[in-house]
């Protein structure tokens, strides 16, 4: 194998992986932007309310929680920053929010670009969110006591 | 993904007027693109340099350094990279090794869960530490997570 066939390889192979993201990242940011122009996100944290109680956050916390889930962490934190300043979010809720996040944020455009290459997406998708939700529900119920201890400093 | 900036004065609130969808499609399809054009100079390198690792033996080389730690988690020793690339850069930079290797779809549905726990670990950290909270903390539960769920998806798939 020569230079010239390692170079041909190398652009035709990108090229089309490049082409194969593009096909699912523009229409992915168009159904976004219809998403963020409607404000359908803040009307869907509303709706996610009763989860909750569940996860052991406050009904405010939904907001950041639903803004990252969708669309990434870096917005989530954005929102939780906002949300923080004006004082609608306690520290355990900042934690199990960011708890939640770290294990599954951004799970359009995460799951359509592992589809893309050949990874089982519903497995996928519905490995983080489940995955996120016990995980936030259990340190729900023994935040305070953490929090409380102090051994660790937060 | 790659922007480190925090985003939510982006984030539009609807007055209540017409939607104007024709300015929605127009800003959706330029952020398409500007994702897409923040994954080719990610995925273009990536791919070359894995075609080139592919084609002396030094792919072989990592994979047999590797392989042991590797097969626990059900993929074979170049998977590595993927992995390094996806937590030391980001998803984009995954993608392009995976598409540079010859992996079945139960590899790359154990890379797809591990990396979508743990990646971007110096972007992602930064971002999540101006909200206040402990680093160390996160990136434990990303890392355990990661690790667990190919243990677990190894003997499960």
């Amino acid at each position: 194998m020569n230079i010239i066939d390692i170079l041909k390889e190398g652009a035709m192979g990108s090229t089309s992986s490049v082409l194969n993201m593009a096909k699912i990242i523009i229409p992915l940011m168009i159904v976004i932007q219809v998403l963020k122009d409607l404000d359908i996100l803040s009307k869907l944290a509303r709706k996610m309310k009763p989860l909750s109680k569940f996860l052991g956050i406050s009904e405010d916390s939904t907001f950041p929680l639903i803004i990252g889930l969708i669309l990434g962490l870096s917005y989530g934190a954005g929102v939780i920053i906002d949300s923080a300043k004006e004082d609608h979010l306690s520290k355990k809720d900042l934690y199990l929010v960011i708890i939640f996040l770290v294990a599954c944020h951004s799970v359009f455009e995460d799951t359509l670009l592992f589809v893309a290459i050949g990874a089982n997406g519903w497995f996928l998708l519905s490995v983080r969110l489940i995955v996120a939700l016990v995980l936030t529900s259990i340190t729900a119920r023994y935040i305070d006591k953490i929090l409380s201890k102090k051994r660790i400093h937060l | 993904m790659s922007e480190n900036c925090l985003k939510s004065q982006s984030i539009n609130k609807n007055d209540g007027n017409k939607w104007n969808y024709k300015q929605t499609i127009i800003k959706g399809t330029k952020s398409g693109l500007k994702t897409t054009w923040e994954l080719t100079k990610i995925i273009v390198p990536v791919y070359f340099v894995v075609t080139f690792l592919k084609h002396t033996f030094l792919l072989e080389f990592i994979s047999n350094v590797f392989k042991p730690f590797m097969n626990i988690i059900g993929l074979p020793g170049e998977a590595a990279i993927v992995l390094v690339l996806g937590n030391m850069v980001n998803i984009y930079a995954a993608i392009g090794a995976i598409a540079t290797l010859t992996l079945t779809p139960k590899e790359i549905t154990i890379i797809a869960v591990m990396l979508s726990f743990s990646h971007s670990l110096f972007m992602e950290t930064a971002v999540a530490k101006k909200t206040g909270i402990n680093v160390l903390i996160i990136l434990t539960i990303r890392l355990s997570l990661a690790l667990a769920s190919g243990l677990i998806l190894n003997i499960l798939l």
